[in-house]
């Protein structure tokens, strides 16, 4: 039992930084129909800019933190303006086309930059501590994630409902340019999309450094693609769906960690994939998206 | 040509060939040529090294007309297909390695594939028709879903085909390389082949079923309507597809004797995706473009990155270098032409137009 609730703990602070990252492709996916392929670079940014500075002399984690978070969304914003808003009004292949190119870039940059292999980065390690909780053994990162995630949820949550641009950009999901006759300007709206998908993708990359300790160029790339199963699981575009289907990831992934043999441990991304694939067969729109047939109006 | 000239030029006497097929098999041929002509050259004046280039490249190339196959008539971004690839190369391997290494590699090969040994050819052809099944079987899957979620799923495919490969350490070696296939294969059997599999390319994508699919890639709603039978079709596509590129993998092994599995993930994935995006994922001549413009702008980068001097100036070593650019390059092509170096345009329009014009300068001076 004790097992079972650290475990499921553990699925909910994992399928967390799932659901952060997917979010973040959903919002942008949602608003210009982009399929964001270097979101993932995102967390090598953050990984990258806290490694500078604390090269630098910076030590604080929480300054190092919010470092981190204020470069992520200040790239997402640029590469909003220099490689993505060429290409807004391109067909959605050559979107995401251009993010891979974009991905590849930012890769390669750390690795010219800094170095091919994995850096340490121990500042957050901090945070890998162990407390004892009714006598379970919890970390406090995993409280963080869970507790992090759900205020950062709740405050996109306001944001869409509460203000006129959060509006804005629930009715550009819909249509974009009916929002632009009502007088929103169209690059305001993208360019708030990417700054809220590139801060919570700087949320999740802070846990996903703190828990491995180190940063290397392609780190990003394995949770990206986590997170775009996670967005098809859930329905593509629709964010609560984001989240529902980053938690549910989350799930089996440990349940996964936890059932195979260590044996067999090359096969738990495998797994993961073909369990989804599994899923998408038989509910090929996803678990809260809507069947949509061909010719239909609103998409 | 427009319908009613198409029309017209049928009901007028009969030509020997169906037009359109003349003019599938006309650029074919010029793309088989051309593609030949390459690789006797090399063959005769080249340095091995410039060999062992251009043998990669034409391997290259058919992995990138078996992406094309796919992805430039469904329009549906595949990146699974460094997966197939190595597929073909494993099944080639497992089945054509002596019996002998095998006993010291894989002594505990399941279904007793530890002591069968075929000639090369056959291991070829058995390699091409597993990848083909396995291809058929993932394709049933794939053709249920549309647009990103499709995407998702080649990825899928990529992660399990390696996963399998790393954990199967009895049948596949594992992450260890997999080592003494015969090397029966050189530069002129992959430019062979690498013509053999344009011409099958060219003749798909002209073929009634190309030209359906293509539409259906236009336009899914006009494409049903009119009667296209798009799963099938993209089906269709798949299995080809998925068999070019295992083609591709299985002389990889041959040619070069000793595999990797890690040499056949998210790299060749990319590599090849960028080849087919920047000469135009649209055609076939794109593909040939592409392969070149790539493997010769990296070549050369790749002489910069190891550090060069430059008038006196030593430059450092830059790692990443040739991916950096490469990323550069996608995104460049994406911003400026986004349908590739040929605009999905194929060899012999763009040879009619030049005449075109020339004709029309002369007529003008």
């Amino acid at each position: 039992m004790d097992y079972l609730i650290e475990q499921a703990l553990n699925g909910f602070s994992i399928g967390a930084q799932y659901s952060l990252l997917a979010l973040g492709l959903a919002i942008v996916f949602s608003v210009m129909g982009l399929v964001n392929f270097a979101h993932g670079e995102f967390i090598g940014v953050a990984g990258y800019a806290m490694f500078a500075m604390a090269a630098m002399g910076m030590t604080d984690p929480l300054l190092l933190v919010v470092f981190a978070m204020a470069t992520v969304t200040l790239v997402a914003l640029v590469l909003e303006r220099i490689a993505f808003r060429p290409v807004r009004n391109a067909p959605s292949t050559t979107g995401l086309l251009t993010a891979f190119g974009v991905g590849i870039i930012l890769q390669n940059l750390f690795l010219l930059m800094v170095s091919p292999r994995p850096k340490a980065v121990p500042e957050l390690s901090a945070l890998n501590q162990t407390v004892d909780v009714w006598g379970h053994n919890f970390t406090i990162l995993q409280f963080l994630e869970v507790g992090v995630t759900t205020v950062a949820i709740a405050g996109l949550v306001w944001f869409l409902k509460g203000t006129r641009i959060g509006l804005a950009m629930r009715a550009a999901a819909l249509d974009f340019t009916t929002v632009r006759l009502m007088g929103m300007r169209a690059n305001r709206v993208i360019a708030t999309a990417f700054a809220i998908s590139g801060l919570l993708a700087s949320i999740a990359a802070i846990f996903f450094i703190a828990r491995r300790g180190a940063i290397d160029p392609f780190m990003g790339l394995l949770p990206v693609l986590k997170a775009f199963v996670a967005c098809v699981l859930g329905g593509f575009g629709s964010l609560p769906g984001a989240v529902v289907g980053g938690l549910l990831l989350g799930f089996v992934e440990v349940m996964l960690i936890v059932l195979l043999p260590d044996k067999l441990a090359g096969l738990r991304d495998a797994s993961v994939f073909l369990i989804v694939g599994a899923i998408l067969v038989f509910r090929p729109q996803g678990i809260l998206g809507r069947r949509v047939e061909l010719g239909d109006k609103t998409a | 040509m427009n319908t009613i000239a198409f029309a017209e030029r049928t009901r007028g006497g009969r030509p020997f060939l169906d037009a359109r097929l003349a003019g599938n098999l006309r650029g074919a041929l010029w793309l088989a040529l051309i593609a030949a002509a390459i690789g006797l050259f090399v063959m005769a004046f080249g340095s091995p090294f410039i060999v062992r280039l251009t043998a990669t490249a034409f391997i290259n190339l058919i992995a990138v007309v078996g992406l094309q196959i796919f992805m430039g008539n469904s329009n549906v971004v595949n990146i699974g297909h460094a997966g197939f690839m190595a597929l073909g190369a494993y099944f080639t391997a497992i089945f054509a390695t002596p019996v002998m290494i095998k006993a010291t590699m894989i002594p505990n090969a399941p279904f007793g594939l530890a002591g069968v040994e075929v000639g090369a050819l056959y291991a070829f052809l058995i390699s091409v028709g597993l990848t083909s099944l396995i291809g058929l079987l993932s394709g049933l899957v794939l053709v249920r879903l549309a647009g990103i979620a499709a995407t998702i799923l080649t990825i899928s495919i990529l992660v399990i085909v390696q996963g399998v490969l790393v954990t199967w350490t009895d049948l596949f070696r594992g992450a260890q390389a997999f080592f003494g296939i015969p090397k029966v294969v050189g530069l002129g059997l992959i430019v062979a082949a690498a013509a053999a599999v344009l011409v099958v390319a060219r003749l798909f994508k002209g073929s009634r079923a190309g030209v359906q699919l293509r539409a259906s890639a236009t336009d899914p709603l006009a494409a049903e309507a009119m009667g296209v039978d798009v799963k099938r079709l993209r089906l269709v596509a798949w299995v080809l597809g998925s068999a070019v590129v295992g083609c591709a993998g299985a002389l990889y092994a041959l040619y070069a004797g000793t595999i990797n599995a890690r040499a056949f993930y998210f790299h060749t994935a990319f590599l090849t995706l960028a080849m087919s995006i920047v000469g135009g994922m649209r055609s076939v001549t794109g593909a040939m473009v592409g392969v070149a413009l790539l493997t010769v702008l990296l070549e050369l980068i790749r002489i910069v990155e190891g550090g060069i001097t430059v008038f006196g100036i030593a430059f450092p070593e830059m790692l990443g270098l040739s991916g950096l650019m490469l990323g550069v390059i996608i995104v460049g092509v994406m911003c400026f032409r986004s349908d590739g170096f040929m605009g999905g345009h194929e060899i012999e329009e763009v040879v009619t137009a030049l005449r075109r014009r020339l004709v029309a300068r002369k007529r003008e001076a």
